[in-house]
């Protein structure tokens, strides 16, 4: 201390001081949006046609004419990605970004994602359904629930994209259960080994999905997943035809994912200004 | 300035020698309690059950096993009339009750007074990684409303007040184990008390049960490159995580699920009418529950016979039976059970025999043998 003089002190003090202010300034803005950017968050509604969901009640025909029910719903989204006019595009939350949804479980119903949106004008929003190739790989997650989505190795591995599970009634008036389980599919030989497998996740573009975001604001985009449309176009699917499982079906995976580009649809998008 | 500090130094090392130099020559008990560490197996969960006031020590889980093992936690003392945790729960039975039970026959258990258990026994493996309800209507749960059916803490109570159990008393196994010579000092050293509480009784079965851990089998040796699983038991694998197959996987787990159970309930098509007070829907309520029950974890199937909640099959053999062709359709069937309109998964005999050889890799030795897990040597107030 003695090689201090005692300016040299006051100054060290206030270098302290201002460090240690600083340092604190910016632990604040992990948790709010700096003056340059605002968040986004999902949430997931599900209908069959303009009705909400309701779970476990034999009200809802396809587009085949198949009276059916559903019991619940899980499934992946993950690479969301937001578009500008210019073209440019910005991938949000890098790997961090996988949302597990469950109809039974509400607290999976809202994605609050983790990066900060710069301010700007957006003119669409895409994601992938499921998880693309680079990630999907087993045991990426250990913890249920997402855990109980594990595919098999033997099928491919990774997870499912999606269960879609429920009950139809066929043409005999039988009630018949149905698991509209999609992942990654495998093309069969004339033996029934497997020779090679097909990615099946795919890209979804929402429509009506501009929004501009300023700083200090949070987007809330509301995403509804239409039931009916999975069996509707521009494939219709028939339960009387694939049957109750189509897990080792690849043209019947093909099929749903076709009509998964038309699942989803923005329902509402607000800005909510933060205090 | 330093004169003061000085002063006080010396009065303070005073008193440290005055107290080190008491009438007692017993030195005082330190309660400092070991973390308990468990490790995680390759590809288990990470996230743990493990409650905010009951964290796991190396002094609480030796006293859980003490607890778990002696049978005057019944609160009695007669050997007639002893029963404790491991009566049922016998280790080489994977810590079920055993179809060969001479004392139980067919593996039913009963209690203390006779009367025979609502269900046969779930698996007590790998309990610690299960954040879905306990007991086969997962009634015992984080989320039940009632804060003493929460956690394996109070699943322990349970069984000892329970009249198809140990028929006890609270009150009366506090005061016996704190009459017990030995026990007090245990307790002070996992809870920093010697004054014997039920709480603490639970706790400290419950930390031990938590350590109950099974990642040890042929399968998990396969699944982590150290052996080849056979042809056959490669076959029924298969089987077990086809939808074209036994269609196994969804409800069981597998390599994406090591602990081969989700923990969930299903209704996997074993009845037609529903008049269990105890299945899932008399904890939920919801329609889709009817008949439904916790898919136990296959871990050690071989040896936790006899099946399903009421026992009434005897060998793995009758199970797969009646998956592949047994099954009945009601309306509260759950989804993933769709082959049931042709009866169920409908098995070969090579493949019945494959995916029993697949089960059967799912034993662990190492868990049903490990000394850690198995009865003490001596009780705390044996010589």
């Amino acid at each position: 201390m003695k090689y201090f003089k005692k300016q040299q002190l006051i100054k060290l003090i206030i270098a302290v001081f201002v460090l240690v202010a600083l340092s604190e300034a910016s632990c604040h803005k992990i948790n709010t949006p700096d003056i340059v950017s605002g968040k986004l968050i999902f949430t997931f509604e599900h209908s069959v046609g303009e009705n909400s969901l309701q779970i476990d009640t034999m009200k809802y025909v396809n587009a085949a004419g198949n009276p059916y029910l559903v019991t619940g719903i899980q499934y992946f989204i993950s690479d969301i990605c937001l578009h500008k006019a210019n073209g440019d595009s910005i991938l949000l939350d890098k790997w961090n970004d996988i949302h597990y949804v469950d109809t039974d479980l509400p607290e999976t119903w809202d994605y609050f994602l983790k990066d900060s949106i710069p301010q700007d004008d957006y003119s669409s929003v895409s994601f992938t359904f499921g998880i693309n190739a680079e990630k999907n790989k087993s045991l990426l997650f250990v913890n249920p629930p997402e855990s109980n989505m594990f595919w098999p190795e033997y099928l491919g591995g990774g997870y499912h994209y999606m269960k879609l599970n429920g009950k139809w009634r066929d043409t005999s008036g039988v009630i018949r259960l149905f698991n509209v389980h999609i992942g990654i599919g495998q093309i069969y030989d004339s033996t029934g080994h497997i020779t090679r497998f097909v990615q099946n996740f795919f890209k979804v573009q929402l429509s009506s999905s501009a929004f501009s975001i300023a700083a200090g604001q949070s987007v809330e985009i509301t995403l509804n997943m239409d039931v009916n449309e999975w069996f509707e176009s521009p494939e219709i699917f028939n339960f009387n035809v694939w049957g109750g499982g189509i897990m080792q079906k690849q043209v019947a995976l093909h099929i749903v994912c076709l009509n998964g580009h038309n699942v989803f649809s923005v329902k509402d998008i607000k800005t909510l200004i933060h205090e | 300035m330093k004169k003061v500090i000085f002063y006080i130094s010396v009065i303070e090392l005073m008193a440290i020698f005055l107290a080190s130099c008491g009438g007692n020559n017993k030195p005082n008990p330190v309660y400092k309690p070991t973390p308990y560490k468990i490790d995680i197996p390759f590809g288990f969960p990470t996230k743990l059950n493990i409650p905010a006031d009951n964290p796991m020590t190396e002094e609480g889980v030796k006293l859980g096993r003490y607890l778990f093992y002696d049978g005057r936690l019944s609160g009695r003392t007669d050997p007639d009339s002893m029963m404790s945790c491991s009566t049922c729960h016998i280790q080489k039975n994977s810590f079920e009750v055993g179809i060969n039970n001479p004392r139980f026959p067919g593996g039913f258990p009963y209690g203390i007074t006779g009367k025979p258990t609502p269900h046969v026994m779930l698996p007590m493996i790998n309990l610690v990684w299960n954040s879905n309800g306990y007991l086969w209507n997962g009634f015992v749960s984080e989320n039940n409303p009632n804060p003493n059916f929460r956690n394996i803490e109070d699943i322990v109570r349970m069984g000892v007040v329970s009249d198809h159990e140990m028929d006890g008393d609270t009150t009366r196994v506090k005061q016996l184990f704190q009459s017990l010579p030995g026990y007090p000092e245990l307790f002070f050293k996992a809870f920093g008390n010697e004054t014997v509480t039920f709480k603490n009784i639970e706790r400290a079965i419950a930390q031990f049960v938590r350590t109950l851990i099974s990642a040890n089998s042929k399968f998990d040796k396969y699944i982590r490159g150290e052996v080849q699983l056979s042809q056959s038991e490669l076959q029924g694998f298969v089987l077990f995580t086809t939808e074209q197959g036994a269609d196994c996987f969804h409800c069981h787990g597998g390599y994406g699920n090591p602990l081969f159970t989700t923990n969930l309930f299903y209704n996997n098509g074993l009845d037609s009418i529903f008049t269990d007070p105890a299945d899932r829907f008399g904890v939920t309520g919801d329609a889709r529950d009817h008949g439904a029950y916790k898919a136990p974890t296959l871990r050690n199937i071989q040896l936790t016979g006899p099946y399903m909640r009421d026992g009434r099959f005897k060998t793995l053999e009758e199970v797969i039976d009646f998956y592949s062709s047994g099954l009945i359709q009601t309306p509260y069937v759950n989804p993933l059970m769709h082959h049931i309109n042709n009866g169920g998964v409908q098995l070969t005999p090579q493949e019945k025999y494959d995916l029993i050889s697949f089960l059967k890799s799912l034993r662990d030795d190492d868990f049903l043998t490990n000394p850690k897990f198995a009865k003490p040597e001596k009780f705390p107030d044996e010589k």
